[in-house]
Order: structure tokens, then C-alpha cells, then sequence
């Protein structure tokens, strides 16, 4: 998968239920004989809100969010830059200022000392981490809920009182690289996709790596750093997100005496530059001596949430639809029916600023010709072009994408997760909130629509990039 | 599948930190009529329902002498079909209802897990129902799902943690079965056959090994009958074969699979203290100081954050049924690897011969005592927080006594568990990565060329 997030440290929380990130399993196929009635979808379902969220916006510009949970006397606070390393600077000859930043942020402020936050949060029984993606930035504690408001002020002092010592720029850069090493180099498929990424994102800020890339790493300096953080981290490109055991009230008293004291200050306009359309055919090919599965992958630049609300949620609705788990089409087709492939998906990125993506992935069987299994995607693609799509495929789609919103409850991290990434993108709390009621409005012909402009794959609104990453001659003799 | 940064490790660290105020967990223990039994914690507040289980010792440690990976094929194909169901209308039904159900399988244990909204209960339980009591096994899915194991493992191939993992199962469990390879080998997986799974399904999935754990919006009455829809019908004991421990290592080594990368995974395993042991609780303190924590442990202080010297570094315990291990493990730029174990050995050494400090003591027990609320803020962490303790066969409210025993923990508890853990001869260095420069003093390395267990 193409990596859209990368962290400070591992993150082991994120397997919870992410409707809007697109990010999830499993979904429904063709009509069969089938036992179970289905419970209706009730109006209920459509009209209730999802998460039941309160917004206030302070002064200086902060948004805040708060999604009250009582079951467990914990809460996650989470700060959202609307800011990534798609913002960076291009062509200074540096790359990853805004990942190198985020690592900086835990390297000391006014209040405190090199490390000593991480340190103060794991002393009060609580957990931290952060991470950086194009278009946003995000720290996040998991606290017992009665810290709040001292780690609302460890935050909003870190958000004005940056302070770094030049030891800790020198050493932390050997730490992001060492991560870069361990993300991408020591990792022929990584390595693959960061190429394939920016071939397919050409003259886009996406087509850069987060981390950034190799030899432009060991380059960054403290003016690259500050004077991004200077430009952006400001509260009015800030949103605050707290999702737990909290009074709302309590929780905008709170933010007030704390992210209050941060002075307002403006933030430039976000330029995403976009795709040209190409007319010559993009293929990359690499083969490595460590790879012993071949892959293939192919991506298409599509509109996202920012450009095209409502082709953003048929995207969803397509991709479920098509690739939503096992008993679905891509899969029952060539993987079941046909054996061209061990495994294939279709997904969507469209959580951007700038323009989104679909990525198709697969792997062949040992009998399989790489050749083979393109010419095999292509013509299931072929019969789906036109009216391929099926209404019973789209409705199950549609009430598993409903179902999921259900499921988002069930956890405390998760909803300041999908609610600070979707608003981060710049989707407002409505579109959140009657995610169900909108989907349910998304009809067969517009998924079939957006899958004939942009999937046909004799005319396509743009080419798509295809990339074989492939064992290396020698040893498939 | 999901790739962890040191998995195994973070498998370890992730069981330990359940624990203190068991009000936050209000365990019932509920039977039903024909006796299968299940913790319950009722949640009224979500629209959900997580079950998790597990048929404990049926996990690849049962499965048939060279046909490795039957307990991986077997979780993969319970819901290929069963019943009246085929593979496409068996994933068509839980799709459709928005079920979660999967299956998984351990060295130790089989276990499996189901998550619905309470609307789609009665089916998804249905579901479960068929696919333990009447899974079809048809060739065409166990084919399919061999052909999906041999590609993941061709594709694990070229991970260097996922060799880094390979390596330590055969350093460190030599010719015990935990040394092969849980999920099959690209040789003994085209062995396994219907027969097989039938084999493991019919004798090892029973009454007597089961433990089940639920959360959620569910009653003990409805739980009940559901239990015995699915459970009753089990046979009463499984068929398992018992294993002997895991042996102490007999001396230290180090031990390299050459890689051709520019950053080495680096592991150091020790034998670990089994969760009975009396200071097994001062061994979880000293192991969040040393490294369990993350940010703010003395080894990521030392290595990474003094240092820059790599991005992560972790210890942890891990209590199997037949082994303990206590392991760090990190990577590094290849140059680096010397340096970064001679870092690891001050550390070790200063643990092992120095008290820690007051503060380091009361930050770590607030931790260790106050962020168990943060792993049981999901029906399906609190179900799996309740499966890990009825595996371990500790108590209800094991919270409670883990509280109790870890605010009695001293320093000097902490130095005696580090000296009883840490013994440099019983150490193992792992490491896979490009050849590293050693100085004269240093132990020799072995170098295995060709991972067993993969192909």
C-alpha cells in the first residue's frame, strides 16, 4: 500500500474502524440464494449522527471537537496541523522538513526539556505518539481523563515555545534516516512504490516521499525546520480533537486558558500543483535480486474529497463494491474463477488537499505470466465498462458502509482519528456526521459513471502509471 | 496482513501492560446450560458485540510432523464454506451482514474471533456455529488459500524482520516445535490435504480446551444460548500431544544471517521468568525502565535519542506455554551494529548492578498501573484482555492482585530480576544484515546461510 502515514514510532492503535479513511475490509458481491433476511436500513440509521460530535472555535482560530464517550475513564487528545510535507518548499534541494519537524516537536520547549514530554505522558499512565502525512500533522496522547487540561498546555506550549538545541537537530536527523532505512531501503516493494508514486504524481508535491528522499535528508537544517513550523503551525490551521471521557464545556474552558494564550497569526494558501495529463504510456519495471513474488500495481490519479465531495463517496462506494473482500468481484474473478491471481485489491485515497488516487494491486499465481494477468485485469475491466456495475453489487456496498459507521463507536482513539483526518482535508463535521445519509443518496449509474471515466481501460480520462516489480532473470530460469 | 516493526516482540510487550483497577472490568462469569463457560463484560452503550475463543494447545505445536502450517491452512479455511454454504456465499453471508469473523492460529493456541452490531448477531453466530461444526474443506479453497500462504511467504522473503523472526525460532527453540514455522513452509504446505484439516478440527477443537471471552451489548441470558449453539456440540476432550520446556541455553552465542541491506535487525534474547515466578512482576517493572516503554526507557535514551543511532528500540517478555523469553530488540545502519550492542551491554550491566532510581520506580508503576483503562476501550480489547488471562488460567481479577504486587515492588526486586534474567550466559545475539566489523575480543559469529523453515 502506498504509505500515507509515517509515525514517530509504531502505532499499534490503528486497526480501529476508519470510515471515512477509506481504510477498511470486506464487503458484499452478486446476488446468490441467500437465507437471511436483511434487516432494513432504518431512517434511524440514515438521520442519526455518527459520532454525536460538538465544535467550538476559539478566538485565535482553533477549532475544536469533542466527542464525548463515557465508558472508560480515558481520552484521547489529538492536535491536527492542516499542514504536511506537501507543503514543504520544492526544489530546494532538501525534502522531509515536515516529519523531521514533527520528530523535533518532542525535542524540548519552554516548559520542557529535550524528551521530558513522551516522559510526563507515559508518567500519568499515558500514551504518545505523532505522525506526518502530505497534508496533515498530528500528535495525539491516549490519557486518564483527568489530565486533560495539563496536556491541552503541554501541547498549546509546544505549538508557540518550540526550542531546540543544535545536539538534538544533529542526532534526531540520524533517527529519521535510520527510519528511512528501515521503511523504505531495507525494502525492495517500499522502494518500488516511492518510485512508482512519483512517476505517476508528476509535478505534484504527492510524488515526494513523506520522509523524504535519501540524499536530501542528511540536508536538512534548523532554518528548514523552524521556518516551516513558523509559517504554519499556527491554531488557526490547527483543530483540536478530543474523543473520551470529557464534558464539552469542560473541555472548551479548558482549551480556552490553555491554547488561548497562543496568538493568532495567519497561514499562507495550501498549493497543491496537479497531474498533467499524459498521453504516453508510464510503465516501470524493477527486479531485485531479494524479490521472489511478483506484483503488479497500477494507479490512477482520480478526483478526492477536496476537489469532488460526491465522487469521493462513490469511490468509496466503487471500490467497496468491487474489491470490498472475498466474495466480491475482482477477487471471485480472478482470483477464484479465473486462478490468474494469489490476491487482488482496488483502493481508493482520496483523503487529500490535492488530487487523489486508486491503487490497483496483485499477484500472480506461479503459473501466471505477468502478461497474463494484466491482459486478464483488462478484460474483466472491459465487461465491467458500461453497465457492469450491479445494482445489487452497489446496494451492499452502500449498507456496509453504513454498517461501519456503527461500528465507529465502539472505540475511544478511533473517532478523533476519522474526524481529525476527514476535517484535516478540509471536510466540515456535517459531512462526517450524515456520512451514512450521503452514501445512501449514491446511485449505481454514478458509480458506474466514475468507473467508465476514470477505469475504462481503452479511453481513460488520465493513463494510468503501471509498475512490475519482478524477481531478478536469473533466478526465474 | 499486518507487519509489525519487531512483531514478535511487540506481541510480548502488548500482553504485559494489562492491568490494576479491575472496577474498569467487571468480569461476570457465565455458564450455560449445557456448561460452556465464558467471562461476560455486559456494555450497553455501543450497538456491538466482540466473542473471542480459543482451543488452547491446538495451535501449530499440534500440527502433524512434517506437514508445518496445517494450523495456519486450517484458520484460513474454516470460512471457505460450511453447511449448505459454498466459499462465495459463506463470505457472501458475512459480508453482507457485516461481520467480522476470522480465525488465527499460534504456536500455542487456535483461537478465533467474531465482532457484529447485536442486529446481525443471530446470523454471525450462526456462521461461527457452521464453520466450526461443518467447514466443507472443498479442494478448490484449501487450494486457493495454499497458493495465497505460498505467495505471502515468497513476499515475506525479501523483510528482513520477517527473516530476522525465522532465524530466532530456529537460534533459540533449536529441535522443539516451536522452531518451525507457524505458518507453513513453501514445501510442507502442497502436503496438506482435506484430511488434514479435518484431522486437527475433529480432535483438537473440544470442551475441555476452550475458553471463550465476550464484551459488548449482550446479556448473560442471550449469551448463554448462543454458547451452546456453537460450543455444545464440540467433543467433550481434545486430542493433544504435550511438549517438554524449551532448554536453557547452554552457552552464549551470536548468530548472523547475511543480508544484503543497509540496516541490520538486531535481536538479544535471554530465557525469560515464567508469569508463576515470584518476581515476575518486578521483572515487568524492570523491563519497562530498561526498554518496555518506548520513549523515556534507558535504552531508547541511550541508543536513540543520545545516540541517533536507530528509530526504534524495545524489550519485552513473552510467556509461551513451553518457553519464556525476554528479548530487545532494534535495528541499525549496519556500521553501527557493534556500537549499538556495546551500548546495549552498559545498559545491561548498570541494570544489573546499580538500584533504580526513586522517581524511575514511581514513574513506571503509574504507568504500568494506570494505562490499563487505555487497552480496554473497545469491545474487542476487552475481550481480548480477558482471552489472554483465561489462556494464562489467571484469575478474574488478576487486575487486582497485579495492582497489589506491583506497588510492593523495591529496587532491590528490580536488580535481583534483572541479574536473574540478564545472565550473559545463557545471552543470544540474532542478527540479519550486510557482514559486521568485530573487535578481537568478540565472539565469534555463526552464520546460518540457508533459513530453514521457508522453503
Amino acid at each position: 500500500m502506498s504509505k500515507k502515514i509515517i509515525s514517530r514510532s509504531v502505532l499499534n492503535w490503528m486497526t480501529t474502524t476508519c470510515m471515512m479513511i477509506g481504510g477498511v475490509t470486506v464487503t458484499p458481491p452478486d446476488a446468490h440464494a441467500k437465507i437471511y433476511i436483511e434487516p432494513e436500513k432504518t431512517d434511524n440509521q440514515l438521520e442519526e449522527k455518527v459520532f454525536g460530535a460538538q465544535t467550538a472555535t476559539l478566538e485565535n482560530g482553533l477549532q475544536i471537537v469533542v466527542i464525548e464517550n463515557s465508558r472508560a475513564p480515558v481520552l484521547t487528545h489529538m492536535i491536527w496541523y492542516q499542514v504536511g510535507s506537501a507543503d514543504e518548499p520544492r526544489g530546494d534541494g532538501v525534502s522531509g522538513a515536515a516529519h523531521f519537524l514533527e520528530h523535533l516537536m518532542f525535542k524540548g520547549s519552554k516548559a520542557l526539556s529535550p524528551g521530558e514530554f513522551s516522559k510526563l505522558i507515559r508518567s500519568i499512565g499515558g500514551n504518545d505518539n505523532a505522525f506526518t502525512s502530505w497534508d496533515y500533522t498530528a500528535y495525539f496522547q491516549s490519557i486518564p481523563s483527568q489530565y486533560l487540561r495539563a496536556v491541552m498546555a503541554l501541547e498549546a506550549d509546544r505549538m508557540m515555545n518550540l526550542s531546540i538545541l543544535d545536539k538534538d537537530i544533529e542526532s534526531e536527523r540520524e533517527v529519521i534516516i535510520e527510519e528511512r532505512r528501515m521503511r523504505t531501503d531495507n525494502d525492495p516493494k517500499a522502494l518500488f512504490m516511492e518510485q512508482l508514486r512519483s512517476a505517476m504524481f508528476q509535478n505534484s508535491p504527492y510524488a515526494e516521499p513523506i520522509i523524504g528522499w535519501r540524499d536530501e535528508m542528511p540536508k536538512l537544517e534548523r532554518q528548514d525546520v523552524l521556518s516551516y513550523y513558523q509559517t504554519w503551525y499556527s491554531p488557526s490551521n490547527a483543530i483540536l480533537v478530543v474523543s473520551g471521557d470529557v464534558k464539552f464545556e469542560d473541555a472548551v474552558k479548558w482549551a480556552k486558558e490553555t491554547y488561548g494564550k497562543v496568538p493568532a497569526r495567519s497561514v499562507p494558501i495550501h498549493t497543491r500543483s496537479t497531474v498533467p495529463d499524459r498521453t504516453a504510456d508510464l510503465r516501470l519495471t524493477m527486479s531485485d535480486d531479494a524479490v521472489r513474488q511478483p506484483m503488479l500495481m497500477k494507479g490512477w490519479v482520480v478526483p478526492s474529497f477536496a476537489e469532488d465531495k460526491r465522487a469521493y463517496i462513490g469511490f468509496e462506494v466503487l471500490t467497496e463494491a468491487l474489491s470490498g473482500g472475498a466474495a466480491t468481484r475482482l477477487y471471485q474473478t480472478l482470483v477464484v474463477e479465473k486462478k490468474k491471481a494469489v490476491s487482488i485489491s482496488l483502493s481508493y485515497d482520496g483523503d487529500a488537499r490535492g488530487q487523489g488516487s486508486l491503487w490497483l494491486y496483485a499477484m500472480p499465481t506461479p503459473d501466471t505470466t505477468m502478461e497474463e494477468l494484466e491482459k486478464e485485469i483488462e478484460i474483466l475491466f472491459r465487461e465491467i465498462v458500461g453497465n457492469g456495475v450491479t445494482q445489487d453489487a452497489v446496494e451492499k456496498a452502500k449498507t456496509r458502509l453504513i454498517d461501519q459507521a456503527m461500528f465507529a463507536r465502539d472505540s475511544v482513539a478511533g473517532p478523533a482519528m476519522v474526524i481529525g483526518q476527514a476535517l484535516a482535508v478540509g471536510a466540515t463535521l456535517d459531512d462526517i456526521e450524515y456520512w451514512p445519509r450521503d452514501v445512501e443518496k449514491i446511485t449505481r449509474e454514478e458509480v458506474q459513471t466514475l468507473f467508465d471515466i476514470y477505469l475504462n481501460p481503452v479511453t481513460p480520462k488520465r493513463l494510468p502509471v503501471t509498475g512490475l516489480l519482478l524477481p531478478k532473470e536469473s533466478k526465474e530460469k | 496482513m499486518k507487519k509489525h516493526i519487531l512483531g514478535f516482540l511487540l506481541l510480548g510487550v502488548m500482553i504485559a501492560p494489562a492491568s490494576g483497577q479491575a472496577s474498569v472490568l467487571d468480569i461476570q462469569s457465565v455458564t450455560s446450560e449445557k456448561g460452556i463457560a465464558a467471562w461476560l463484560v455486559e456494555d450497553k452503550t455501543v450497538p456491538v458485540l466482540s466473542l473471542q475463543f480459543a482451543f488452547l494447545g491446538a495451535g501449530a505445536i499440534n500440527d502433524p510432523d512434517g506437514k508445518q502450517g496445517v494450523s495456519q491452512l486450517l484458520s484460513n479455511t474454516l470460512d471457505e464454506g460450511a453447511g449448505d454454504f459454498d466459499a462465495k456465499e459463506f463470505q457472501e453471508a458475512l459480508n453482507d451482514n457485516s461481520i467480522s469473523l476470522s480465525f488465527s492460529s499460534s504456536r500455542d493456541n487456535f483461537s478465533g474471533s467474531l465482532k457484529t452490531l447485536n442486529k446481525y448477531q443471530d446470523t454471525a453466530f450462526e456462521l461461527l456455529s457452521m464453520a466450526l461444526s461443518s467447514p466443507r474443506f472443498e479442494d478448490e479453497a484449501i487450494e486457493r488459500m495454499k497458493q495465497a500462504n505460498m505467495a505471502r511467504i515468497r513476499s515475506n522473503m525479501s523483510d528482513p524482520e520477517w527473516l530476522a523472526a525465522r532465524l530466532s525460532n530456529t537460534v533459540l527453540f533449536e529441535n522443539h516445535a516451536y522452531a518451525r514455522n507457524s505458518g507453513g513452509t513453501l514445501s510442507s504446505l502442497p502436503k496438506i490435504t482435506a484430511q488434514d484439516l479435518e484431522e486437527k478440527r475433529s480432535k483438537q477443537f473440544a470442551k475441555d480446551n476452550l475458553i471463550v471471552a465476550v464484551s459488548g451489548n449482550i446479556t448473560a441470558e442471550d449469551l448463554k444460548i448462543y454458547l451452546d449453539q456453537v460450543f455444545a456440540n464440540l467433543p467433550e476432550t481434545a486430542e493433544l500431544k504435550t511438549l517438554e520446556q524449551v532448554p536453557q541455553p547452554e552457552g552464549s552465542q551470536i548468530v548472523q544471517h547475511k543480508l544484503p541491506v543497509p540496516q541490520t535487525v538486531v535481536e538479544i534474547a535471554y530465557p525469560g521468568l515464567s508469569r508463576m515466578d515470584e518476581d515476575y512482576f518486578a521483572a515487568e517493572v524492570m523491563n519497562y525502565i530498561f526498554g518496555g516503554a518506548g520513549f523515556g526507557s534507558r535504552l531508547t535514551e541511550t541508543v536513540r535519542e543520545q545516540n541517533g543511532l536507530t528509530y526504534g528500540i524495545y524489550s519485552g517478555m513473552q510467556d509461551m506455554k513451553y518457553a519464556d523469553l525476554y528479548s530487545i530488540g532494534t535495528s541499525t545502519r549496519s556500521e553501527k551494529v557493534a556500537e549499538v550492542l556495546n551500548l546495549i551491554e552498559k545498559e545491561t550491566m548498570k541494570i544489573k548492578s546499580t538500584k533504580v532510581t526513586a522517581k524511575e520506580l514511581q514513574d513506571a508503576k503509574s504507568y504500568l498501573l494506570g494505562s490499563v483503562p487505555l487497552s480496554l476501550t473497545s469491545t474487542d480489547k476487552i475481550a481480548s484482555v480477558m482471552l489472554s488471562f483465561q489462556s494464562r488460567n489467571l484469575p478474574e481479577d488478576y487486575l487486582d492482585i497485579r495492582e497489589h504486587e506491583i506497588k510492593k515492588v523495591t529496587p532491590d526486586d528490580i536488580k535481583r530480576a534483572a541479574n536473574r534474567i540478564l545472565q550473559n550466559d545463557k545471552k543470544t545475539i540474532l542478527l540479519v544484515g550486510a557482514a559486521i566489523e568485530q573487535d578481537n575480543q568478540s565472539e565469534a559469529i555463526r552464520y546460518i546461510e540457508t533459513l530453514p523453515d521457508i522453503e
